[in-house]
């Protein structure tokens, strides 16, 4: 028979325990689109603190979800290396849960990140940013770095502040009449020699058009 | 054993079992330095196969995305880092190497930089005006040549304007372009075909005189036969996903290893620690951290238009930092502004009116090491320690771009140092750039310019290789990367190192 000290530790170790997994595993909302590397909770954290980082509207409109920033991140997650995959998967995982030990302003600041109000987020991404602990610095920086980039692959956004690509039209040189296609044999190589342009020169001008995956859809 | 087809290019989709040749020289690395030896020995008549173990990029498989074109040309989606001071580093896994993907500078170092490296490793006939002819031969190739007005664009021409009216000597950077249309995209691959890189250059160049390139080629592990290199083994690997199959042996009069100042010591060290009497293979790892400044001016700079580095300023190699001018994809160089929320996109709507210029600086007292890691990997296990001393001329460096930036007319800068405002709105408030006094830490700087490892010394006990890239302690065995520098250049590294990779053909070839 277990005496009532150790049934009580049992319950209160059984219920920290049930906490925590559901702190980790409960409670998100499903992925409504099937991922190619992040959990459902990823995603929803991603989607938490890509619009906590970039608010809709302003100068440049779109939010952080808007511009796509957590199926950006899927697909470069999915494209790094299997150990920096996981890396950044730790750098999401930490920040989503960090709130336990620098918890946010107001109540329920211990919340996990995703479910704080956007004034909580705000308050805890401005605490790690101003922090005087260089690694507490250094996460925020790799966090805000990944959602960034995720932002900057918007068209939307590339147009609004006049980056988008132009148009430019490749010359054949001597070198695509040897290698293919990446994964493809030699014998793909669609170019000879009578195909061979020498690069213009012609600095891009202004007007010309965008690279069509910076382009506005056409109707 | 088969001797192969000369004059070929070899690719992924073609290897269908393990295979052996032999070839006079065999040479480790397409990059800027083992292209220059392989088309330099195949021009004089030697059998070469060239080795890399990345695939040749075609324009249709450029990224414009800068993360994700990382992802695909970088070793570790090209975010490498060192322990010890956090430092990002790149190393591209393509054919041509870095030079796919890096702005085309070529800077012919001043004469001190190369009386420091005599002064320091004990070595002879490594003046510049040894090193003249062999920059000659480089630049004629490469149609090396001043970035033209016409391609510069708004943000590289206010530089210039900026130094004129401070009096600070500046020109338009040096490059290995013909063609250029100011597209800014050098970072994710030149779609306009106009940088010549290794991979559109000595290569096919190679190619034609005879050579033998086998890409995505992993070299595993040097050969020896008691004191001489005979050749070098290793595996076919997939692209990106890195899956190795196939093993090739190719055997060798000599062996060049141009792998890059990090790949080349791990495989001498996974090679049995070869060349490493001095114990110096791995060490002496130097960096230049860079630095960068956001200007933004009143009127629209169109920052999308323009050479990627199309000027600098050498008048403070002295001093210890270079300035230059520098783009990068958007998304890669936004990472730059501070905050977050709406305050940051205030700052993004600035984009359009800003310039971003940066300072490399020499840093011989920050140190680190290479070490590899465990299986069949080239990539190192980098530590490295950003010295004090060395941190603190980055602020003056900073300093000077803050007076550049002023007087061509910014309103604001945006210096991004841990420790101080992180806006300044007039020189008075970048003051404290010059006069504080910063920890490492303060700074997020970055470096792809990498140099030392297997350094060159005249004196066998303390560098692996003499001022001809010859190992001291092994016959046939050749080191031509950026890893010999028995220093850092002081400015951009790729044009050094494929000159002294040149002088290094001549020998071999001699030799042979």
């Amino acid at each position: 028979m277990p005496s009532a000290w150790g049934l009580v530790a049992g319950l209160l170790t059984a219920s920290l325990l049930g906490w925590a997994v559901w702190r980790v595993f409960g409670g998100y909302p499903q992925a409504k689109e099937p991922s190619l590397a992040l959990t459902a909770r990823e995603l929803a954290f991603l989607v938490a603190v890509a619009d906590a980082t970039y608010p809709e509207g302003g100068p440049v409109p779109p939010s952080g979800t808007q511009a796509g920033i957590p199926a950006w991140a899927d697909r470069y997650v999915a494209s790094v290396p299997r150990t920096v995959g996981i890396l950044m998967r730790l750098l999401f995982f930490l920040m989503e849960h960090a709130t336990l030990f620098f918890a946010a302003p107001g109540r329920g600041g211990r919340r996990r990140f995703s479910s704080l109000s956007s004034e909580q987020q705000g308050a805890v991404l401005e605490d790690w940013r101003t922090s005087s602990w260089f690694p507490r610095r250094l996460v925020f920086s790799s966090l805000r770095a990944i959602l960034t980039m995720g932002f900057f692959s918007d068209p939307v956004v590339l147009r609004a502040l006049h980056l988008a690509a132009k148009q430019i039209e490749s010359p054949v040189v001597e070198a695509d009449l040897l290698y293919p296609a990446i994964g493809a044999h030699r014998s793909t190589i669609a170019y000879g020699p009578e195909d061979l342009v020498a690069p213009s020169g012609i600095p891009l001008a202004a007007d010309a058009p965008l690279h069509p995956d910076h382009a506005e859809p056409t109707q | 054993m088969s001797r192969g087809v000369e004059g070929e290019v070899r690719v992924f989709a073609e290897y269908e079992r393990d295979f052996t040749e032999e070839a006079d020289v065999v040479v480790v690395g397409s990059g800027p330095c083992g292209a220059v030896v392989a088309h330099e020995l195949t021009a004089k008549g030697k059998r070469v196969v060239l080795l890399e173990e990345g695939p040749p990029f075609t324009p249709q498989e450029f990224e414009l995305d800068g993360a994700l074109s990382m992802s695909r040309t970088m070793r570790e989606a090209g975010l490498r880092t060192t322990r010890g001071t956090i430092i990002p580093t790149m190393q591209a896994i393509a054919l041509g190497g870095g030079s796919l993907v890096n702005s085309a500078i070529c800077v012919r170092p001043p004469d001190f930089v190369f009386e420091g490296w005599e002064e320091h490793c004990e070595i002879e006939g490594t003046r510049r005006s040894d090193l003249d002819p062999h920059f000659d031969a480089v630049e004629a190739f490469l149609g090396i040549a001043p970035t033209p007005d016409d391609v510069q664009g708004q943000r590289n021409l206010l530089f210039r304007d900026g130094c004129n009216a401070l009096g600070i000597e500046s020109e338009p950077i040096a490059r290995n372009v013909r063609g250029c249309r100011g597209s800014g995209e050098c970072f994710t691959g030149c779609r306009a075909r106009a940088k010549q890189s290794m991979d559109i250059s000595y290569v096919p160049a190679a190619i034609k005189a005879g050579a033998r390139v086998l890409t995505s080629v992993q070299v595993q592990e040097v050969l020896t036969d008691g004191r001489r290199a005979t050749g070098v083994r290793g595996q076919v690997v997939e692209p990106f996903s890195g899956r190795r199959s196939h093993r090739f042996r190719i055997d060798a009069k000599a062996v060049v290893l141009a792998a890059g100042c990090m790949a080349t010591p791990i495989l001498l060290q996974k090679s049995g620690n070869l060349a490493n009497g001095s114990g110096q293979v791995g060490r002496n790892l130097q960096f230049h951290p860079g630095l960068a400044v956001l200007g933004v001016f009143p009127d629209e700079v169109d920052p999308g238009f323009g050479a990627t580095q199309g000027y600098q300023s050498l008048a403070f190699l002295r001093e210890g930092y270079k300035l230059e001018t520098l783009w990068a994809p958007a998304g890669i160089l936004a990472v730059r502004f501070p905050g977050f929320g709406h305050d940051l996109k205030k700052r993004f709507a600035e984009v359009p009116y800003a310039a971003n210029w940066d300072a490399i600086a020499t840093c011989h007292r920050s140190l680190g090491t290479v070490r590899p890691r465990r299986g069949a990997s080239l990539d190192p296990i980098l530590t490295w320690h950003f010295d004090a001393e060395d941190a603190q001329v980055l602020g003056g460096a900073l300093y000077q771009i803050a007076r550049i930036f002023f007087a061509a007319g910014a309103t604001t800068i945006l210096p991004g140092v841990h420790g101080v405002a992180d806006e300044m709105r007039s020189l008075e408030e970048a003051d404290v750039l010059r006069t504080r006094r910063f920890a490492p830490s303060d700074f997020v700087t970055a470096s792809n310019h990498a140099f030392c490892t297997t350094r060159m010394h005249g004196d066998p006990a303390k560098g692996v290789v003499d001022p001809l890239g010859r190992a001291h302690d092994m016959d046939g065995l050749f080191l031509v990367d950026t890893g010999i520098f028995p220093r850092c250049t002081s400015v951009n590294p790729m044009f050094t190192g494929m000159a002294l990779a040149h002088r290094s053909a001549e020998a071999l070839a001699d030799q042979l």
